[in-house]
């Protein structure tokens, strides 16, 4: 086949696509409806000039409908709307009969004739897909559809719903298949666009299987699975990935028999569906190492003989008749390992697949409403290279600055003009809202990181035998691309301390009179100025004395150490911590916790536990909104000013005389709430010249990280403000007294304090613990 | 934190490692330096400073550049010139050099004034005369004729690149 074709037929399906997602959403009473439809079936003209007769007439048809409407009022009638969702899977399969060099479907004779339309009403079935034509025959080593002639004639989809024919599976060996990854003669960029669409296509396949997991009958979730392994289908077809194509075709041939109710979804084809999807996640990741320049060439050898062997044994023994009525009450999430009653909705409400006349029998128009149950990405979305976007985040942070400089600007301040004050706000408020764009240009939702969650809490749940319910709450919560990023290991690493070391087996906890499914809630909002991550599970908590005894043994801390419940409960952060008595695969190596503490911490944030002995444990992350900007309280040494992150202050006063003791051989220390804690000087500190030499006369900055806590003393306290973090770049790499840089109001330059490094200074000298 | 010790020996094989072409010339009390203009990014006055603490004393800190928190090196320091006043000459040669680890990036350097840019050809360019084991010969890259005078032809690249290093030194 020459290239020439391959490209349009790919490109015919993507159209087809979306002119079947217009369809499914388009409001026949709205203005200019027909638009959307138009642009696609002209696009549809252009991509397929070259198909053989009757594709172009077909096309023709479909041009006489739109411009009949557009002479009338430019709406997309009831009537049209029906003609298409014929229309669009006839050429469809006509599309896919021209791919496969089968003979392509004759044209419905009735569409020819002017009086055919008025008498079908609104079809649903089709509407938001593409179907394939249904009785598709799976042979066994190719992907060879034979379509049948007339494949849209309603006659034959009523008569014979065609359950698909378990094909004898012929593979030699079911061992893997090794593949090489990078196909020949291709372009890196196609490829990184296919990588591109392909895992994000696969994100929507675990996102679907999981609601599905909840209800295997929803029909929204099924039509986007089958979509989005049609739509990998047709990538993988046109990356020449054979071999990825009969797996994806296989997957779409379950997913359809599926969508037709022809075949149940029980837990072990969701199991099947999630194993295919992670074939393919794997083959897309070591492609993306390929092009990246990982070892190209290299071949994987993947289980896709194995997988295409139990999507077969899985039709053949699971298809069942379509009146089977057994609707049972479904489990919320990630039930155990106990199989989900397969359940399928009474045969009233499955909508039965399209038929053309008779007219009478009109199916409700079910799958219709499902599509706006499961949004579809990806509309209106454009990619943008990131190096792009974070220039054009930082122009904009120039630009504030500048902005801010002009109005602060002495000379324009002293001229008295209603005009110039109006213009300078205007200014104001138009940078503004400029930088809250850009900054929201790099917020995304903590939806995705949510999702991996959602499948490893599953997964873990059946591993080990326990019943888990993970509530999510805040999915859409939005956060800096780069937190979002470096937040899921962490997140990851909690989520599996919670189930594996907090929920206990089922039996457990009904001997503590709880119920036998342990919950673990996972929530995502705002508090002031910061995102706050809570994970809360209700297992069996923290057990402080265990805690504790374990510390001691690890040499942490000494035996004769008195700590409160929260001191206690911070040891788990201590490197080389685990209570566990044996180590599973999932948690208790005790390379845990301090990792996750350190994570978080440089993503400038914090981290809090609390927890109830028999009742449960919450971890509290804060984190801040976005990683290019940071709220700092400004102080001022001398003539300069320093920030410092507001999230490590804990409070800040002028002492009085007597609160400032100095303690020999500790130097001077101050008494805060009991605890005496050391003080730095930070003019002394930082070499420069400062003003202010009697404690009771400068500010107390009380600054935190982790448990220990450092007084700095400072001349003055100038105020709180938003700065824009600028790096300091290699010539500074080295000290660690500061963590980058801002750019003040007056267009100086005020440098941020690294905190934590200020507080472990005490480390270094002899000044011992904090508590006292 | 020895092992990125800046190309020594190159320096001292008695070749000149300096290209021919344009060289932006300024004067550091009384000598005269050139680095290669395709370096220079702008030439701007002097501005307020703002001083890191615990750096080598030839790092002033770091400036605004519209925006661009750039560091401020003065070379008289780091080539041990006597520091002189500033005068209304002295300005700062705003430079884009290649770090080993961030790749281009911008690095102040302050001058006592900038003279002109001139074209060294081939036969211009000496290699650099053994100092005596002076440290300042690893910064030279060569040694150009001019009309009024010898340029030290200079390596930005080395000297932000040995910055870090000094700073973990004197700590």
């Amino acid at each position: 086949m020459t290239p020439d074709p391959f490209v349009a037929i790919g490109q015919a399906h993507n159209l087809l696509q979306k002119l079947g997602l217009e369809l499914a959403f388009v409001d026949p009473l709205e203005e200019n409806g027909l638009d959307g439809v138009d642009g696609l079936v002209r696009q549809l003209e252009s991509v397929l000039a070259q198909a053989p007769e009757p594709i172009p007439t077909a096309l023709l048809v479909a041009r006489t409908w739109i411009d009949g409407r557009l002479a009338i009022d430019g709406r997309l009638s009831a009537v049209t709307i029906a003609r298409f969702l014929v229309w669009q899977p006839w050429l469809d399969a006509a599309v896919n009969a021209w791919e496969d060099l089968a003979p392509i479907p004759t044209l419905p004779p009735v569409w020819l004739e002017s009086n055919w339309l008025e008498s079908i009403g609104p079809q649903s079935a089709p509407a938001t897909s593409t179907p394939e034509p249904q009785h598709a025959v799976l042979t066994p080593d190719a992907v060879v559809k034979v379509a049948v002639s007339d494949a849209v004639t309603a006659a034959a989809l009523v008569s014979a719903p065609a359950p698909v024919t378990p094909s004898v599976l012929v593979p030699a060996a079911l061992s893997d298949q090794t593949v090489s990854v990078i196909p020949a003669d291709s372009d890196s960029e196609m490829l990184q666009l296919f990588c591109a669409e392909a895992q994000d296509l696969l994100q929507e396949i675990e996102q679907g299987v999981l609601v599905l997991e909840g209800n295997p009958t929803d029909a929204g979730s099924i039509d986007s699975l089958f979509r989005a392994f049609h739509t990998l289908k047709g990538n993988v077809g046109i990356m020449k990935l054979n071999f990825l194509q009969q797996l994806t075709h296989e997957l779409e041939s379950l997913l359809d028999a599926a969508r037709q109710g022809t075949f149940r979804l029980g837990r072990d084809a969701i199991t099947v569906i999630l194993g295919g999807a992670d074939i393919l996640k794997r083959f897309v990741a070591e492609l993306a190492n390929q092009i990246n320049g990982v070892e190209p060439g290299r071949s994987i050898a993947l289980p896709i003989p194995a997988m295409i062997a139990s999507v077969h044994s899985l039709l053949s023994k699971g298809s069942i008749p379509v009146a089977s009525p057994s609707v049972a009450p479904v489990p919320a999430v990630a039930a155990p390992a106990a199989l989900l009653p397969a359940s399928l909705p009474p045969p009233a409400s499955l909508p039965p697949p399209a038929s053309l006349p008779p007219p009478a029998s009109l199916p409700p128009p079910a799958s219709k409403a499902s599509p706006a149950a499961t949004p579809v990405g990806g509309a209106g979305i454009v990619r943008v290279d990131t190096l792009k976007l974070d220039g054009l985040i930082d122009l904009v942070g120039e630009l504030v600055i500048a902005q801010s400089m002009v109005v602060q600007n002495p000379e324009l301040t002293s001229i008295s003009s209603a005009h110039l004050s109006r213009c300078l706000s205007q200014l104001r408020g138009i940078t503004t809202d400029l930088q809250r764009m850009a900054m929201s240009l790099r917020m995304v939702p903590i939806r995705n990181t949510f999702q991996k969650v959602a499948r490893l809490v599953r997964d873990l749940a059946v591993q080990q035998g326990k019943e888990i319910q993970l509530v999510l709450e805040g999915e859409d919560t939005e956060l800096d691309r780069i937190i979002v990023e470096e937040l899921s290991d962490p997140l990851i690493h909690m989520i599996r301390n919670s189930a594996d070391h907090g929920i206990e087996m089922p039996d457990a906890r009904v001997a503590a009179g709880k119920l036998r499914t342990g919950t673990i809630t996972l929530k995502a909002y705002h508090q002031g100025g910061f995102i706050v991550i809570q994970i809360q599970d209700n297992g069996r908590g923290l057990d402080a004395t265990r805690i504790f005894a374990k510390a001691v043994e690890r040499g942490l801390v000494s035996a004769d150490q008195n700590l409160d419940r929260r001191g206690i409960y911070d040891l788990i952060f201590a490197p080389g911590f685990s209570t566990t008595e044996h180590v599973t695969d999932l948690s208790g190596r005790g390379v845990g916790m301090d990792v996750v503490r350190r994570n978080i911490e440089k993503l400038r944030g914090k981290i809090e536990i609390d927890s109830r002995a028999g009742e449960g444990t919450t971890f509290t992350l804060y984190l801040p909104l976005t990683l290019a900007i940071i709220e700092g309280v400004l102080v001022g040494v001398g003539e300069e000013r320093y920030v410092i992150p507001t999230l490590s202050v804990r409070e800040s006063f002028r002492p009085l005389p007597g609160m400032v003791t100095t303690v020999h051989g500790r130097g001077e220390m101050v008494n805060v709430r009991g605890h005496l804690t050391p003080i730095l000087r930070l003019g002394e500190h930082l070499h420069t010249p400062f003003n202010v030499t009697d404690p009771t006369q400068g500010i107390i900055v009380v600054v935190e990280s982790g448990q220990d806590a450092r007084c700095l003393f400072v001349d003055e306290l100038i105020g709180k403000q938003e700065v824009v973090i600028k790096s300091l770049g290699d010539t500074f790499r080295n000290q660690t007294d500061f963590a980058g840089a801002a750019i003040l109001g007056d267009g100086r330059v005020g440098l941020i304090l690294n905190v934590n490094a200020l507080v472990k200074l005490q480390q270094a000298k002899p000044l011992g613990d904090t508590a006292v | 934190m020895n092992t990125t010790t800046p190309r020594q020996p190159d320096t001292q094989q008695g070749v000149a490692e300096a290209k021919p072409g344009k060289y932006l010339t300024f004067r550091l009390g009384n000598e005269s330096y050139g680095i290669p203009v395709l370096k220079v990014r702008e030439i701007i006055r002097l501005c307020p400073i703002t001083p890191v603490a615990n750096m080598p004393k030839h790092v002033k800190g770091v400036i605004n550049l519209r925006g661009k928190v750039i560091p401020l090196v003065d070379l008289r320091a780091k080539f041990g010139l006597p520091i002189a006043e500033e005068n209304d000459r002295s300005c700062i040669v705003v430079t884009q050099i290649i770090a080993p680890r961030s790749g281009t990036r911008l690095y102040g350097v302050i001058v006592d004034g900038v003279e002109e840019v001139a074209n060294f050809l081939g036969s211009d360019i000496e290699p650099t005369p053994d100092f005596g084991g002076s440290i300042d010969a690893q910064f030279i890259t060569g040694m150009a004729k001019a009309t009024d005078g010898v340029k030290m032809l200079i390596d930005l690249d080395r000297i932000s690149a040995a910055d870090g290093i000094a700073a973990s030194d004197i700590l």
